[in-house]
């Protein structure tokens, strides 16, 4: 079955049968983790980078931001039995608008950002399609984690 | 291919006459509610998409409002014209068969997040609401519904022409087509009589910068619907390969910060719009 990830939002799901979806992703970013042998996946569709920006709003909808989201999206797959050890991570999004100049970075501070977490947790981001200036759809099944992107172009690939 | 395209304008059904026959009336400060409510119930689909609206969350109705009386009283002179607007300009979409946009209803979920934006832009930097910017803003990609029904195979051409010449979506367009969307949105807005600081703001939309006038809302359409590209609230196959003109978030004294909060706003704005989202199937 299809589960849909909305903007701001976290699923997660132990059952081979499910894939986990989210559409249009413009500057945000869809990080999306597998665990092969608990057969756990889990995606994440956060929009912005820092929860400082206003932490009521992270208070209530941690999945907004990449600093608050990426630690839930992991919690959350533990609950379901997965271990970071066996943990699988791609990402994708991110995109911008052309020759954005100083006010339009939202897609690359996103970018930032989760390296950032990332680098400071020791989790290796295992494939990705970031930047650029395309919209993109992500789809992650459960049972194989396999992921895959549709670009706005039409393209479709797997990452 | 330019030719074909305008005359293709002159295809396109009227604009409501209603909805014209109500910013009108609008207009006398001791407008008449009961002639509004003859108006209105003249035009039976605009009569029951009014009636969504003023029940959605986005208008802020806490009793349920049952008859078009009780809509136009409670709309009132603040709101009554974009609900108009609203309840009359989705049949344009519903209409649309795709091809050059993706759907419809995409581009109508865009159309609508970029209108509610304006309104949170507006409010934010001149802590007012303004019909006009949301009417324009709502319309602002209306040419890209007619290119939609009429160049269904340009669009193969115009990716392509964006990847060799790495331009952005609106240079690939007049380059294949001969016009962009934007300005082939003025014509429409001009053959429907919309007036001329509308027509201006669709126009302009993705070059604020090129329109010599700085009271222009061109410019707040412009923001608005960068911020909704980013948002990944599309609606059409462009993606985000628009140029970023910095210069307009000066003029706004804008920051970045200010976009980052904003953005979590029109979340929130569109949750409580899901009714007027929904006109559109």
């Amino acid at each position: 079955m299809d589960i849909v990830v909305g903007i701001s939002d976290i699923k997660c799901s132990s059952k081979n049968e499910d894939v986990l979806v989210t559409y249009a992703l413009g500057s945000c970013i869809a990080v999306a983790v597998h665990d092969p042998v608990a057969g756990v996946a889990g995606l994440l569709h956060f929009m912005l980078p820092d929860s400082t920006l206003d932490q009521s709003k992270a208070a209530q909808a941690p999945a907004m931001f990449a600093d608050t989201g990426i630690p839930l999206l992991f919690k959350s797959c533990y609950q379901l039995g997965a271990e970071k050890r066996r943990m699988t991570v791609k990402v994708a999004g991110g995109a911008s608008i052309l020759n954005d100049t100083d006010y339009f970075r939202i897609g690359k501070k996103n970018i930032t950002a989760m390296r950032k977490i990332f680098w400071r947790n020791n989790v290796l981001i295992g494939a990705e399609d970031t930047g650029l200036n395309f919209n993109r759809t992500v789809r992650l099944s459960v049972a194989d984690g396999k992921c895959l992107v549709k670009v706005s172009n039409g393209t479709l690939k797997e990452i | 291919m330019v030719e074909k395209i305008l005359q293709s304008i002159r295809k396109l059904p009227a604009f409501p006459a209603s909805i014209q026959k109500v910013s009108d009336l609008l207009r006398d400060d001791d407008y008449s509610t009961q002639e509004l409510v003859k108006v209105i119930q003249y035009d039976q689909a605009i009569t029951a998409n009014i009636m969504k609206m003023s029940n959605s969350a986005y208008f802020g109705s806490r009793q349920k409002i049952r008859t078009i009386h009780e809509a136009v009283v409670f709309l009132g002179r603040r709101h009554l014209q974009s609900a108009v607007f609203t309840a009359g300009a989705s049949r344009f979409f519903q209409a649309s068969k795709g091809g050059y946009v993706d759907k419809g209803k995409a581009l109508w979920e865009h159309s609508v997040a970029v209108a509610v934006m304006s309104q949170i832009l507006s409010r934010h930097l001149r802590q007012r609401e303004d019909q006009e910017l949301y009417t324009a803003a709502l319309m602002h990609d209306i040419g890209k519904l007619i290119l939609g029904e009429f160049v269904q195979d340009a669009y193969e051409k115009i990716q392509i022409q964006m990847e060799r010449r790495s331009c952005s979506f609106l240079e690939a367009e007049e380059e294949i087509l001969g016009i962009n969307h934007a300005e082939l949105g003025g014509r429409i807005a001009d053959q429907w009589n919309f007036p001329p600081a509308i027509r201006d703001g669709i126009a302009f939309h993705h070059r604020p910068d090129l329109l010599d006038d700085e009271d222009s809302i061109a410019g707040l359409i412009y923001l608005s619907d960068q911020f909704c590209l980013m948002a990944g609230i599309d609606g059409g196959l462009d993606g985000l390969a628009h140029r970023g003109i910095g210069s307009v978030m000066k003029q706004f004294q804008l920051r970045e910060v200010d976009l980052e909060r904003n953005l979590i706003v029109l979340l929130d704005e569109l949750d409580k719009a899901a009714d007027v989202l929904q006109l559109v199937n």
